[in-house]
């Protein structure tokens, strides 16, 4: 059974988008990480064009965040002084995204340009995870625990601008937290992601903030990245596919709930392992059609349709 | 039955006000509708045909039948290696090219009858369909003719791989000598508007007569619905997706509440 999706111009199996949104979700909720990073190329290699796979990744990642935000925020687990502070600097970030994106469209670089971020970023993520995970898996046979510094002074404390975060027990500049907030609206714009694996390292070592804060706060601050971003996609380049999003948000919402259910109940470095082997698998195939001779060279595009 | 009467008395009143040949067509339909289900279909063209047996010399008669669909802008781009990265370089853009094309005959047609005629194509090779001419053609920085011409190829080409550009003979049917009949392949790739259909009765190699007429290509359904609103009222459509991802977002989380309290 297969549906038409209007804003991609395209009929998809229902079940594959189904199953899609569902394993996206599940890895999202096992490991909270947002799972755009993965929704983006997955959508792409379906055939479903790389505006559309991207706006309606942004799309998805709003209900995904929301949905892990109200869960870290009934613990108290999220910092909303911070997660301001960094919307400020992910506004601008995401209008310049999108520009940017649209612009990328226009001289019809876009595909190649996604294609090579997304290649730098799934290499360095998969690498990331396969070290650490490996690193816990021997640590765990020798019996060894990981110890951790608590709170450390760094750069981040001495510009100025400085305010009061109480919740992370922070007195720091907001200017590190803008930049972060800007970098991740770009990267938001123009990949679809959400920037969890960037902003929550950066989160902890630039800024300093508890571990425990970090995931809430990220999300929380992710709703509305993303949702800024669906908005501009929306109204600039027009690639948000409603129905596309519908599917993968159903789909992803139930799944990242049973990834919760059984990051409780399983042993999470195996599998860790395995996705990091699944996200080189992706950047391995991204590069391959980056460095393939392709069949045709010529591609087409319609800039106008006079109806 | 009825129509086959119909067609004929229309045939022999036109043959005898022009008393050599006449060619008359039963229209099949005026609007495709093409809805998210659409997996292409037949569009039937038939008509009748009569030519003066006295006046022909060996008495050939072809029909040669062309569709051409709404026109549009595209762009070509063509990739090339860049320190092993096959990356789009060049791109050259055609304007108010047809967004369809489909050319079929009786009888395999030359590429002089129909620059002759001035059909609209140039065949200079097989696979080059249209008259560039008329096309507006911005060139970019590709320069030389030779790599023009690869160009125009890389079009047709990547037109006829999209189903929507066909040249075809041998698919009209002749009945009882004098009736016609062709199932067009409309696949679900063509653009929505106006398409022409042009039938000529080519008799000793020149065209005696002919007729054409319009069809509609219109979206319709939940989905075009979906298209058009996104198109015309962007902001609202972002708004009311982010209202989707915000309720099902909200209700996930307070559905997996419950679910863990039990």
């Amino acid at each position: 059974m297969s549906i038409y999706l209007p804003i991609a111009e395209l009929s998809v199996n229902i079940v594959l988008l189904l199953s899609i949104g569902g394993v996206v979700g599940f890895l999202s909720g096992m490991f909270g990480l947002g799972g755009g990073f993965l929704m983006t190329p997955i959508l792409i290699f379906m055939g479903i064009p790389t505006n559309v796979a991207v706006a309606t990744s942004a799309n998805q990642i709003v209900a995904s965040s929301i949905s892990g935000t109200i869960g870290y925020w009934r613990q108290g687990l999220v910092d909303f002084k911070m997660g301001g502070v960094l919307l400020i600097g992910s506004f601008f970030g995401s209008i310049l995204g999108v520009w940017i994106f649209s612009r990328l469209v226009v001289l019809g670089q876009i595909d190649t340009v996604i294609s090579i971020l997304y290649f730098a970023l799934l290499t360095s993520i998969g690498l990331i995870m396969l070290i650490e995970s490996s690193q816990v898996i021997r640590d765990r046979v020798r019996r060894k625990t990981v110890k951790r510094k608590i709170h450390y002074h760094n750069w981040a404390h001495k510009l100025p601008f400085k305010m009061k975060f109480y919740k992370s027990k922070l007195y720091i500049s907001a200017i590190p937290p803008i930049i972060i907030g800007f970098v991740i609206g770009i990267l938001s714009a123009t990949m679809g992601i959400g920037g969890t694996f960037i902003l929550i390292p950066a989160m902890i070592y630039f800024l300093g903030m508890p571990t425990s804060k970090v995931i809430g706060t990220s999300l929380f601050q992710i709703i509305f990245v993303t949702a800024l971003v669906t908005l501009l996609h929306a109204t600039t380049t027009y690639a948000v596919d409603a129905v596309l999003a519908f599917f993968l948000i159903i789909a992803s919402v139930i799944g990242a709930q049973l990834g919760v259910l059984a990051a409780n109940k399983l042993r999470g470095e195996e599998i860790r392992a395995l996705l990091a082997i699944i996200v080189l698998g992706v950047a391995t195939k991204i590069a391959l059609d980056l460095l393939v001779e392709p069949n045709e060279v010529f591609n087409i595009s319609v800039i106008r349709a006079l109806f | 039955m009825n129509l086959k009467i119909f067609l004929f008395i229309k045939l022999f009143v036109l043959f005898f006000i022009s008393s050599t040949s006449a060619l008359v067509i039963g229209s099949d339909e005026e609007e495709i509708y093409i809805d998210a289900n659409f997996s292409g279909k037949n569009l039937l063209v038939f008509g009748a045909f009569y030519s003066d047996p006295s006046q022909a010399r060996d008495n050939k008669s072809d029909i040669l039948i062309e569709v051409v669909g709404p026109s549009e802008d595209v762009v070509i781009r063509k990739k090339e290696s860049f320190f092993g990265f096959w990356l789009n370089s060049k791109s050259v853009e055609f304007n108010d090219v047809p967004g369809f094309y489909y050319l079929s005959s009786t009888n395999e047609i030359t590429n002089e009858f129909l620059n002759e005629n001035n059909i609209g194509l140039l065949n200079k090779k097989d696979t080059q369909l249209i008259n560039w001419s008329i096309l507006n053609i911005d060139w970019g920085n590709v320069k030389n003719q030779k790599e023009k011409n690869t160009f125009y190829d890389a079009l047709i080409r990547t037109k006829e791989s999209e189903d929507v550009y066909r040249k075809v003979n041998g698919e009209i049917q002749i009945i009882d000598g004098n009736l016609f009949r062709s199932y067009i392949e409309i696949p679900n790739t063509v653009p929505v508007g106006q398409y022409k259909v042009n039938l000529y009765l080519i008799i000793d190699n020149k065209i005696s007569n002919e007729y054409s007429y319009n069809f509609m290509v219109t979206r319709v359904g939940i989905e075009e619905a979906i298209y058009s609103f996104s198109k015309n009222y962007p902001l609202i459509y972002g708004l009311i997706s982010l209202l989707i991802a915000i309720l099902i977002g909200l209700s996930g989380a307070e559905v997996f509440k419950r679910f863990r309290k039990v």
